[in-house]
């Protein structure tokens, strides 16, 4: 009986999650699913119900709802612009993102007393059989409530758009306020008796949703910064405003950036798949690596998937320009393996995920891009940009449609297989940032674990921004930017200042790009594996081979790699300023 | 075991909607009480914004066609009829005759009654009238014809919601599953109204026959 009910929660969390998360499976699976019935997995076959795969967080679900009898309240969450959206103006301040409960589903066994099982195989087949009724009119129910809509549409692929949806499962929940509560609706579906509880499900769901404009995200052009310079003269070691949502902190988490423990938020039993405000993220620490589930994501582009929610919330046009720019500036790092957003690039499934959230290999550029549109004044200057490191995923979040027209830069075409990977590096990120260092340790765990199938390159590259000491790093840097001052960590929020590098005055735009990233690259953590960051990994027992592989990869690499990645830097920089020499000869001859 | 029997709520569709509208009804229908291992095929309706779920299963869905096809040509020969298609769930059960024969009898538990009006196409005069009626009336048969359109959406998801209602709250009188392969847990049979006038008449006649005295039948 207890295996009735665990999977009758387990399928009906399934089913309401394939039809309202539209990043749980991306379009391409779509198709797929309608394969023969001889082909569903012998877990899918319960209730009688097959549905296709299972997303991860699914699995995680027998860690955090430990009491069966607990209700199972399911969120769905539109994520949407406020009204007190900014002008499209490069510097202006973030858009708030609101969330608003468009949907809250209550999935409840209750069984009023313990009574021992009765096995009465009768009685079994046919509470099964009318759950499996259930859990069918709970499918079409699905298709029939107004939210559909919006997740259909924000599926299809191509498009991104300026909402999102994302849940929140827990065993509590706020009650909706009077204001709220008007707008929504109750249905109810008729329970199931058991003999020794009550199966019931039901759902409030807002009436009409037409207040919330699904509208095409305008995508973002990469515009060219002719005049970049870097200037010295701005305040380096100006910190980020502190992310009183905390939610940073939870955020990466999802992303698997490893954020995590920072956040502590919580309540007990609740994980959610995207930027929740109160963060209701379980942490890993106490559930030993559970929480992958809210990044449980598995679509085939790994980290984009990963916590694409959130990233969704912070999309602002402005910031997105911000951040093209910035990238913009180097333009002959397209074609390399640079370090930054390329991890974007490469998903193919980026511009249809909405979510996708910076990858790990985002790198350094990566920060300063977007990271710095959005929090620091207009001013592209390098020193900030080195501040912004890590980020939160959501500073480096780049718009899909950008990056696709950004540049070419794919190379980090993740394997589809890291699915669970990824849940799994969520996990060893956690452990890995523990120490509360958010800005470059976010990176690091994530990005090394997540990344085997990645090019050398990035993955070294993101090794570098392993949360550690930010110490020198063992190599020397071949670009010699400037002399660079030992790096200033700053505990806890203040994001990792690097200290300003000079860069020089009037350098091309290009040459300012190498420097910052070089001088990034220098002021990185070393390349040491730092062996505690992987113990988190023993925690995950269940995890697939996917994370073993992916630490267990990473181990070996020490100042071996380090020296292919300055070799390989130095090929960088010898290219691009093979380039930019030619620029300038063009320039003169025009 | 008592029969269950829901009467849909009428809608009123035109000549061109009744195939989606019936198809959509059935199958959805179908779904909740095919109990055998399904993998549901979400469809989504051309003229409606509404997407309903199918059962997978080809041999429903080709039934479902042929007794469409069936009704639409009835509906043609009985123009501006109201008409109403029945969808009934039963069990076989071999009854003992007398001693020496045995009859397989058909036990209904369950009737569901879609119940549709089909309007008439309205003939176009446009012919005869002036250039300015035709104008006239060619608009107010758009704007007519999309709040009907509308209207019937509405309805039409109204039932789906009633569908879903009835399955729920009724579960008692579904009998056990039995133990065979296949999607299609139950036999079912569809029956639209026959081309004799006393259509309705003659179906109720038909299953008397059949769940009533077998002494009847020999």
């Amino acid at each position: 009986m207890d295996q009735i009910v665990s999977q009758f929660l387990l399928k009906s969390l399934h089913i309401i999650l394939d039809s309202r998360i539209p990043s749980l499976h991306p379009n391409d699976q779509r198709s797929d699913r309608h394969t023969s019935v001889s082909r569903a997995r012998k877990n899918d076959k319960w209730f009688n119900l097959v549905l296709g795969d299972r997303p991860a967080a699914l699995e995680n679900l027998n860690f955090w709802h430990r009491n069966l009898m607990d209700p199972m309240i399911i969120d769905i969450i539109l994520v949407h612009e406020g009204p007190n959206s900014s002008s499209v103006d490069a510097y202006s301040a973030i858009k708030a993102s609101v969330e608003t409960v468009i949907e809250r589903w209550v999935v409840h066994y209750e069984s009023p007393r313990v009574t021992p099982n009765i096995n009465d195989s009768s009685l079994h087949k046919k509470i099964y059989k009318k759950l499996i009724i259930l859990l069918r009119s709970l499918y079409s129910q699905m298709r029939l409530l107004p939210a559909y809509r919006i997740f259909r549409q924000l599926s299809s692929s191509g498009q991104t758009y300026n909402l999102n949806l994302i849940y929140k499962v827990s065993t509590f929940s706020n009650p909706f306020s009077r204001a709220e509560e008007e707008m929504m609706r109750e249905y109810v579906f008729a329970p199931v008796e058991a003999s020794s509880g009550r199966f019931s499900v039901a759902v409030s769901y807002r009436k009409t949703l037409s207040d919330f404009n699904l509208e095409a995200a305008t995508s973002m052009f990469p515009r060219i910064i002719t005049d970049y310079v870097g200037s010295p003269a701005t305040d380096p070691l100006r910190s980020f405003p502190s992310f009183d949502k905390g939610v940073c902190a939870t955020s990466f988490p999802l992303r698997g950036v490893g954020s995590p423990s920072s956040a502590p938020f919580q309540r007990p039993h609740s994980w959610t798949s995207g930027f929740h405000r109160p963060a209701p993220f379980t942490q890993g620490h106490s559930l030993g690596g559970s929480p992958p589930t809210y990044c449980a994501y598995g679509s085939p582009s790994p980290p984009t998937d990963m916590c694409s929610q959130r990233a969704q919330s912070y999309r602002s046009t402005s910031q997105r320009l911000n951040s093209y720019e910035e990238y913009q500036l180097s333009p002959p790092f397209s074609p390399s393996p640079s370090p930054s957003p390329p991890t974007y690039f490469s998903s193919g499934s980026v511009g249809r995920s909405r979510g996708w959230s910076e990858t790990a290999p985002m790198t350094i550029p990566h920060p300063t891009a977007s990271g710095n549109a959005r929090y620091l004044s207009p001013n592209f200057s390098d020193p900030n940009r080195h501040s912004l490191p890590p980020l939160s995923p959501r500073h480096t979040r780049l718009d899909p449609s950008s990056q696709e027209s950004a540049s070419g830069i794919r190379s980090f075409r993740k394997p589809e297989s890291l699915r669970s990977g990824e849940l799994h590096s969520h996990s060893v990120n956690q452990k890995v940032t523990k120490d509360g260092r958010d800005d470059s340790g976010r990176f690091s765990g994530l990005l090394s674990s997540s990344g085997s199938p990645r090019i050398g390159f990035s993955r070294s590259s993101s090794r570098l921004s392993f949360p550690d000491d930010l110490d020198d790093g063992d190599f020397s840097c071949p670009f010699d930017v400037d002399d660079v001052d030992p790096p200033l960590v700053s505990d806890g929020r203040e994001g990792s200042e690097f200290t300003s590098t000079s860069l020089p005055m009037g350098a091309k735009s290009q040459d300012a790009a190498v420097g910052i990233l070089v001088d990034m690259l220098r002021r990185a953590p070393p390349l040491q594996q730092d062996s505690s960051c992987y113990s988190a990994q023993s925690l995950n027992t269940e995890q697939d081979g996917g994370v073993a592989t992916a630490s267990g990869f990473f181990m070996p690499r020490k100042t071996t790699d380090a020296l292919e990645e300055l070799r390989s830097y130095r090929d960088m920089k010898n290219l691009l300023l093979s380039k930019s020499g030619a620029h300038v000869l063009r320039k003169d001859e025009a | 075991m008592n029969c269950e029997v829901c009467h849909l709520k009428e809608l009123e569709v035109e000549h061109f909607e009744i195939r989606e509208v019936v198809r959509c009804i059935l199958h959805t229908i179908i779904f909740h009480r095919a109990l055998g291992l399904v993998r549901p095929k979400e469809i989504d309706l051309e003229l409606f914004e509404i997407t309903y779920v199918q059962c997978g299963d080809l041999e429903v869905e080709k039934k479902i066609e042929e007794k469409i096809e069936q009704f639409i040509g009835w509906v043609e020969k009985h123009p501006n009829k109201k008409s109403q298609i029945c969808l009934s769930f039963y069990e076989v059960k071999n009854k003992q005759v007398s001693w020496f024969s045995k009859q397989m009898e058909r036990i209904y538990w369950e009737h569901w009654h879609i119940n549709l009006n089909v309007a008439q196409q309205p003939k176009v005069h446009s012919v005869k009238s002036h250039n300015s009626k035709v104008v006239d009336t060619g608009e107010n048969t758009l704007e007519e014809r999309s709040i009907r359109r509308a209207s019937l959406e509405a309805s039409l998801r109204d039932v789906l919601f009633q569908i879903i209602r009835f399955v729920n709250d009724k579960k008692e009188h579904v009998p056990p599953i039995p133990s065979r392969e296949g999607v299609i847990s139950f036999p079912y049979e569809i029956t639209i109204p026959s081309s004799s006038d006393s259509a309705f008449g003659m179906d109720m006649i038909k299953r008397m026959l059949q769940t009533g005295h077998p002494t009847m039948l020999s």
